[in-house]
C-alpha cells in the first residue's frame, strides 16, 4: 500500500534561532522525495521533528491521515518511521543479525533468545536486498557502506516501516558503493514506502529522486519534479538570489603586501608537515573535503594542538605559540568552525564575550577590570560589525546564528591581530549575513590583515580567496591562484592521490 | 501589598529574594518550636557553626562556578587541624605551624588539580581520592588520639571577640566579601566564568583554563587549612575524626544559593545567603531536638531540595532563553 506524511505548519526554535518556520507540505510514498536546501536551511532539523529527537514547538504531523505524535525516535520507530543518519547508530560488537533485530530478538517462552532464528530471518532479509553479507558477521568487521546497509535493513526488518529517511547517507560511500544503497533506495520505493532523501549534491537528486523539496532558511520553498527542472532554478530557490552577484559587487581593490606568515613543515598529531606562506592583504582560502586536515593546520599554528615540528615565522622573525594564548599576543588569531562548542561563551552577555580577549588589557596590576575601557570596547564592536542585538546585556544565546558569530570576530578584532583564520566562518547563517561577511573580509584585507579562509563552499573560496591551498588526506594536494580556480580544478585537487604538485 | 512586593523585588533579585523568604520561614518555624532560637546569641551561635562551612563555601563557589567540584574539604580541614595542633605541640612557634599548614593546604590543591589536569580525572572522583587520603593521614599524624593545644596565641583565635563577633566570623565575613569582589570585578573572576561557560572556547579565546583550574584549587586547600586551624583552635584540640561532610553542607549551600552545577552561572551574595540558611536549619534541627539519625535524612532532604531548585532554575533559564529569542526573531 502506499503510504503518506503530511507535515502541518511545523515550527521549531532554538536560542537564536527559528529552525522551522510553518512548514507544511506532503511527502506520498512510491516515490523519492528529495530535501534540498543549504546548511541551516532546516533538512535536518525537520527529520529530527518528524522522528521524536526534538519537539516541534507548534504543528503537527499526519501519517497516512491520522495525527501521530512521537516522544522519542523509539516510538517513532514502533510507529514505522526511521531516520537513517550519517552518523551510525549501530552496535559494532554485534552480528549482523543482532543488529538488525535489537531489541526484538526472536525468543522462546522462557525468554531465551533464538540465535538460529534470527540469523534465518536475517538472511532472509539480506537476501531481498541482494547483499553480499553473512548474518554472523560482526557489524565493527563491515565497511562503512555495509554498516549503513544494516541499519537500512533493521529498519526495513519491522513489518510496519512506512517512511524511511536519509540524511546525507552518500556522504563517506564510494561510487560503487552508492549503486547499491541507490538499488535498495528504489526498492523501498517500489513497495510504497514514503522515502525522504537529504542531500546537497546536485547530481544524486537527479538520479534517485521523482521530486525535490527546496528548503531556504528554515521556510518551505516549493516542491518540484526532479527530472524536468533545470538545476540553477533550483539552486535560485534554495539560496534566494544569486550569489554570483554578491562575489563580484566585493571591494576587492587592494594591493598584496610583502610576506606577513610563512609557515615551515609544520605538524601536530593531527595532521602532516604543511608549508605556506601568507602575506599582508591577501585572503588566502585553504579548499578541501571535510577531514582534509584544514582546521588541524590552523590549530597547530595557534597552539591549540600539540606541535611535533616545524616552523613559524611572523614577519620574518620566528615566534612559537604553545596555547591560542601565545598565538593571540603573537597577532595571529582564530575563528573557530563550530561556533556553539568553541566559539561562544553561552553563559555570558554580548558584553563580556566580546572582551573576553582583551582581559589582560582592560585590568589593573590588582586585575581589577575597567568598565569604562570594556564597554569603549563593545559599543565600537557592535558599531563596527552591525550586530543586531537589543544591547550588550543581552545573552549571546539570544542572538541569531550570524550575529553570534560576528561577536566573536568583535572580539579578536578587538585584539587588533595581523592574521584573522577563518574556519568555516559562513556556516549555518543565512545569506544576508553572509554577504555581510564577505564584505568584512574584503575590508580587512584592505586594511593589510592576512586573512585565511577555510571554508567548503568552493563559490564562496573561489568568490573570496586571492590564493587557494587545496588539502586532502592530512597534507597540502596543491596551490591554486584566482584566476585559474574553478570548482572541478579544486576537487580534482582534493581527491588526487600524490602529495604537493 | 502587591506594590510593597514589587517595590522590593526591584530592589533585590528574585533568586535572593526566594533565599531571604526560606531563612524567614525557617527562622519562623524554629522560633515557634523553640523560644530561645530567635536570640542573639543564637544568632551569633550559627554564625560561629557556619564560619568552617562558609570559608569552604567560598572555594566551591568557585570551582563549582567553574564547572569542578571538590569533596576532600571535610578530611582536608581535620588533617590541617591534627597538623597545627601536632607542630604547636611539639614546640614550634604557633606562627609558623600556621604557614606551615596552609602550605600543607596548598599541596593538597596542587595534588587535586595534577589530578584532573594531567591524569583527567573528574573533579568529583579525583577529590574523593583526597578525602580518604587525607582522612587517613590525619588519623596516622595522631595515632588516632585527638592532639589538645595549650598554646594561649592558638587558643585565643577561637576566643576572641570583636564587637562582641567571635574572630571565626569575622574571617568568614571578610574572605567572603574579598573573594566575592574578586569574582565579580576582576579578570580572575571573568575567567572562572568563562571556563565554566565554555571550557574549549575560553582556551581558544586566550584563557589557561589548566592554571585557573590549579589556582581554585589551591585556594580551596588554603582556605580550607585556615578552616582547619580555626576550628581547632575552637575545639582546642586538633580532632582526626572532625568535619565529616562538611564538604556536603558547603555544597548544599552554595547550590542553594544559586550556583548551577552546569557551571558558569552564580554569585558571592547567594552563597552567603545559602550557608546562613542552612546552619540555621541545622542548629535548628538540634534546638527542637530532632534525634540526631534523622538530622541525616532532613539534610540529606535539604540536598535534595537545592540540587532540585538548581534543575529548575536551569529549566527556566533555558525557557526564558527560547522566549527571548523568539521575540528576538519574531521582531526581525
Amino acid at each position: 500500500m502506499r503510504h503518506s506524511v503530511e507535515f502541518k505548519n511545523i515550527t521549531k526554535y532554538f536560542p537564536g534561532v527559528k529552525a522551522l518556520d510553518n512548514v507544511s507540505f506532503r511527502a506520498e510514498g512510491g516515490e523519492v522525495l528529495a530535501f534540498l536546501g543549504e546548511n541551516g536551511a532546516g533538512k535536518s532539523t525537520l527529520l529530527k521533528t518528524l522522528n521524536g529527537d526534538y519537539q516541534a514547538t507548534s504543528g503537527e504531523y499526519l501519517l497516512d491521515g491520522q495525527a501521530v505524535h512521537f516522544r522519542n525516535p523509539h516510538e517513532a520507530i514502533d510507529a514505522g518511521v526511521s531516520v537513517i543518519y550519517q552518523e551510525r547508530q549501530i552496535l559494532m560488537e554485534l552480528s549482523v543479525a543482532e543488529n538488525i533485530f535489537l531489541g526484538r530478538m526472536p525468543a522462546n517462552k522462557f525468554g531465551w533468545i533464538d540465535i538460529r532464528k534470527a540469523n534465518r530471518e536475517a538472511e532472509k532479509i539480506i537476501n531481498d536486498f541482494g547483499l553480499p553479507l553473512k548474518p554472523q558477521t560482526k557489524v565493527k568487521d563491515l565497511s562503512i557502506a555495509y554498516q549503513q546497509m544494516v541499519e537500512i535493513m533493521k529498519a526495513y526488518s519491522r513489518d510496519n516501516l512506512k517512511v524511511i529517511c536519509f540524511d546525507e547517507p552518500t556522504a563517506s560511500l564510494s561510487d560503487a558503493e552508492i549503486d547499491v544503497l541507490f538499488k535498495i533506495i528504489g526498492k523501498l520505493r517500489d513497495d510504497g514506502k514514503v522515502v525522504i532523501y537529504v542531500s546537497h549534491r546536485m547530481s544524486e537528486i537527479r538520479r534517485i529522486a521523482d521530486k525535490v523539496a527546496i528548503f531556504k532558511d528554515g521556510r518551505y520553498v516549493a516542491t518540484v519534479d526532479a527530472q524536468s527542472t533545470d538545476e540553477q532554478e533550483m539552486i535560485r530557490m534554495m539560496v534566494g538570489r544569486d550569489l554570483g552577484d554578491i562575489y563580484d559587487n566585493l571591494d576587492r581593490d587592494k594591493t598584496i603586501g610583502e610576506e606577513l606568515l610563512r609557515v615551515e613543515n609544520l605538524s601536530s598529531d593531527y595532521v602532516d608537515p604543511v608549508s605556506f606562506t601568507l602575506h599582508k592583504g591577501e585572503v588566502l582560502g585553504f579548499s578541501g573535503l571535510v577531514g582534509a586536515g584544514r582546521t588541524e593546520v590552523m590549530r597547530a599554528i595557534i597552539g591549540a594542538d600539540k606541535v611535533l615540528g616545524g616552523k613559524i615565522f611572523l614577519e620574518g622573525k620566528q615566534i612559537v605559540n604553545k596555547s591560542p594564548h601565545d598565538a593571540m599576543n603573537n597577532g595571529i588569531v582564530y575563528v573557530p568552525e563550530d561556533r556553539k562548542t568553541q566559539g561562544i561563551l553561552a553563559n555570558l552577555d554580548v558584553a563580556k564575550n566580546i572582551t573576553i580577549s582583551m582581559l589582560d588589557k582592560n585590568s589593573n596590576t590588582l586585575g581589577v577590570i575597567d568598565t569604562g575601557k570594556e564597554s569603549e570596547i563593545v559599543d565600537r564592536g557592535i558599531k563596527n560589525f552591525a550586530i543586531k542585538t537589543p544591547n550588550a546585556e543581552k545573552k549571546i544565546v539570544e542572538l541569531s546564528g550570524g550575529n553570534q558569530q560576528k561577536c566573536i570576530v568583535a572580539r579578536w578584532m578587538a585584539t587588533q591581530p595581523k592574521v584573522l583564520i577563518l574556519d568555516e566562518p559562513t556556516k549555518g547563517i543565512d545569506v544576508g549575513a553572509k554577504s555581510e561577511f564577505y564584505n568584512m573580509i574584503c575590508r580587512f584585507a584592505k586594511q593589510g590583515l592576512g586573512v585565511i579562509l577555510i571554508s567548503s563552499e568552493l563559490p564562496e573560496i573561489i568568490g573570496l580567496s586571492d590564493r587557494i591551498i587545496v588539502m586532502g588526506n592530512l597534507a597540502v594536494k596543491g596551490e591554486v591562484s584566482r584566476e585559474e580556480a574553478t570548482e572541478e580544478r579544486l576537487l580534482s585537487l582534493a581527491m588526487s592521490e600524490g602529495g604537493k604538485n | 501589598m502587591s506594590s510593597i512586593w514589587k517595590k522590593v523585588k526591584g530592589f533585590i533579585p528574585g533568586d535572593k529574594l526566594i533565599l531571604i523568604v526560606a531563612l524567614i520561614i525557617v527562622v519562623a518555624i524554629f522560633t515557634s518550636l523553640n523560644g530561645n532560637y530567635f536570640s542573639w546569641t543564637n544568632f551569633v551561635n550559627i554564625l560561629v557553626a557556619a564560619s568552617l562551612i562558609g570559608l569552604v563555601a567560598i572555594g566551591h563557589t568557585y570551582l563549582i562556578i567553574a564547572g569542578q567540584n571538590d569533596l576532600s574539604p571535610g578530611s582536608v580541614a581535620a588533617f590541617t587541624g591534627v597538623l597545627c595542633a601536632t607542630l604547636v605541640s611539639m614546640g614550634l612557634p604557633f606562627l609558623a605551624a600556621v604557614l606551615i599548614t596552609l602550605l600543607a593546604g596548598a599541596v593538597v590543591g596542587i595534588f587535586n588539580s595534577w589530578m584532573v589536569n594531567k591524569i583527567k580525572i573528574e573533579a568529583f572522583i579525583a577529590t574523593l581520592v583526597t578525602q580518604f587520603v587525607f582522612r587517613g593521614f590525619a588519623y596516622i599524624l595522631c595515632d588516632g588520639r585527638p592532639v589538645s593545644i595549650t598554646n594561649e596565641a592558638y587558643i585565643s583565635i577561637g576566643a576572641t571577640r570583636i564587637l562582641s563577633i567571635p574572630l571565626s566570623v569575622w574571617i568568614m565575613l571578610v574572605l567572603i566579601l574579598v573573594f566575592g569582589l574578586v569574582l565579580a570585578k576582576t579578570k580572575f573572576g571573568r575567567s572562572v566564568y568563562a571556563i565554566g561557560g565554555n571550557r574549549d572556547a575560553a582556551r581558544l579565546a586566550g584563557l589557561n583554563p589548566q592554571r585557573i583550574i590549579t589556582i581554585l584549587f589551591v585556594m580551596m586547600g588554603v582556605i580550607t587549612a585556615l578552616g582547619g586551624i580555626v576550628f581547632s583552635s575552637r575545639m582546642h584540640s586538633g580532632q582526626p575524626a572532625a568535619n565529616v561532610n562538611l564538604e556536603f553542607d558547603a555544597i548544599t549551600a552554595v547550590v542553594l544559593g544559586g550556583v548551577s552545577f552546569t557551571g558558569g552561572v552564580g554569585d558571592m551574595v547567594g552563597t552567603i545567603l545559602g550557608v546562613i540558611l542552612i546552619q540555621a536549619f541545622n542548629t535548628g534541627l538540634i534546638m527542637v531536638n530532632v534525634p540526631s539519625f534523622w538530622q541525616y535524612v532532613a539534610r540529606g532532604a535539604l540536598l535534595l531540595f537545592a540540587l532540585t531548585s538548581d534543575y529548575i532554575r536551569k529549566t527556566n533559564r533555558e525557557k526564558a532563553l527560547l522566549e527571548a529569542s523568539k521575540k528576538a526573531l519574531a521582531a526581525k
